[in-house]
């Protein structure tokens, strides 16, 4: 009983070090890096989107995206992993008009975020492509990573 | 015991002490005829093809990092397993053979019989860490050779969507996708030598083989928690998430080298402690 009391007291003394080391350093969500990581993401999805529909005019420099990004409102400090974060997508869409998107983003620990866009500006969940198969719309839901050092 | 006499029998007149090589040809013996060890290495080979012929009839899914691209690209589903393994399974498969190397010495009291071998409990100690690693580090290379052949093979080799929107095209994406799992071994060595430490102090092997997958969930609660902040990188689950990196349009590596520093620095504090520890145990019992 002794070495398994041991064992216990070390883990919880490891636990109890890990959590005093909490706070220290630099969060690494931010709000900067999501829009720095957001903005490229959002234009080089958007332009395989377009390409899905048989517009190969849209290109990233086009789209010229432009990204603002919140978390859970103005009182609620814009750093940390969490569901709630906001960004809006300044962009130009494939007709050439000036767009406003808001996107949800789950923003995790790990540095990587997930984005959902608003279906009225980007369409539904699946495209029908020039080919008429029904193939995913990138830019509805996508995945993507920051660099939690920059 | 019959499988460590490999001591020749025409030896010099002057015996001299077997070397660490003799006993570690021993403990390698001693887990080939294992049938855990067996079923781990057969296991790592079929359960990829069997995961992959699954879930390419499943819907994607899209909770897990290239979950939501698996039927897209055959290089995506194996960084979809990867970013699912590092969760549990690859501590898990880590602990198995490490967590019981040293407890089950203790399980079946023979601790005294190895030592009465003209060897050094020294030798043991680096005969048995040795053999864990090197059993680990093959499981780890054939899960992940098994889990890349098949999805190649059976989704195909079309791009792979980078973590910044971009187009990997096939031709450079197997080198990325080798290399995050490459980006494995590091954590795998610290939770192997996290389970060695456990399996010498414990003396139990459930508890070597189970407490470092409960502490490695425990950290991956604790470092979703987000409060930790950089803080989180002292975890040796971080350095599992330090691929990522390697997947963006412009490729950061800051992560992998921390990484690798962090899971050496676990490494060198377990096997230290467990050396000291079976050093200065005394071993009269069993």
């Amino acid at each position: 009983m002794t070495r398994l009391r041991t064992t216990v007291l070390a883990a919880g003394l490891a636990v109890a070090a890990t959590s005093s080391l909490a706070g220290c350093g630099q969060p690494e969500v931010t709000k900067a890096r999501l829009e720095r990581a957001i903005t490229p993401t959002f234009a080089n999805l958007y332009v395989q989107r377009a390409a899905l529909l048989g517009e190969p005019s849209v290109t990233a420099a086009g789209v010229g995206a432009s990204a603002n990004c919140d978390r859970g409102g103005p009182k609620i400090p814009d750093v940390g992993p969490g569901p709630d974060w906001i960004c809006m997508i300044h962009f130009t869409d494939d007709h050439g008009q000036p767009q406003d998107g808001k996107f949800e983003i789950q923003a995790k620990a790990d540095a990587t975020y997930v984005a959902g866009g608003p279906s009225k500006l980007i369409g539904q969940a699946m495209l029908t492509d020039t080919h008429g198969r029904d193939v995913p719309n990138p830019v509805f839901e996508f995945d993507g990573a920051f660099d939690p050092d920059r | 015991m019959s499988a460590t006499s490999t001591v020749p029998t025409d030896a010099p007149a002057v015996r001299r002490r077997p070397g660490t090589a003799t006993v570690l040809r021993g403990e390698v013996a001693k887990l080939a005829a294992q049938a855990r060890s067996r079923a781990l290495i057969i296991g790592a080979l079929v359960v990829p093809v069997a995961i992959v012929l699954i879930f390419s009839t499943q819907l994607p899914p899209k909770d897990t990092l290239y979950g939501r691209h698996i039927h897209t690209s055959g290089y995506a589903v194996p960084l979809f397993v990867l970013a699912f393994a590092h969760q549990w399974v690859l501590p898990l498969l880590a602990a198995l053979v490490a967590g019981d190397i040293f407890a089950n010495e203790d399980q079946h009291g023979t601790w005294k019989t190895i030592l009465t071998r003209s060897v050094s409990r020294a030798q043991v100690f680096w005969a048995k860490t040795l053999t864990a690693i090197g059993f680990n580090l093959l499981v780890l290379a054939l899960l992940a050779a098994s889990t890349i052949t098949t999805s190649l093979l059976v989704v195909g080799t079309q791009p792979l969507p980078g973590l910044s929107g971009q187009l990997i095209p096939a031709g450079s994406a197997l080198p990325i996708v080798i290399a995050s799992w490459a980006t494995a071994v590091a954590p795998m060595l610290g939770f192997t030598a996290l389970a060695i430490l456990l399996s010498v102090t414990t003396r139990n092997p459930t508890i070597g083989v189970a407490a470092p997958v409960v502490l490695g969930m425990l950290m991956q609660l604790l470092s979703s928690l987000g409060g930790l902040n950089q803080a989180r990188q002292l975890l040796l689950t971080t350095p599992f998430e330090a691929w990522h990196g390697l997947l963006t349009a412009h490729p950061f590596h800051a992560p992998i080298v921390t990484g690798a520093l962090v899971s050496a620095g676990w490494l060198v504090a377990c096997l230290t402690f467990a050396h000291v520890y079976l050093r200065r145990r005394d071993i009269t019992g069993g």
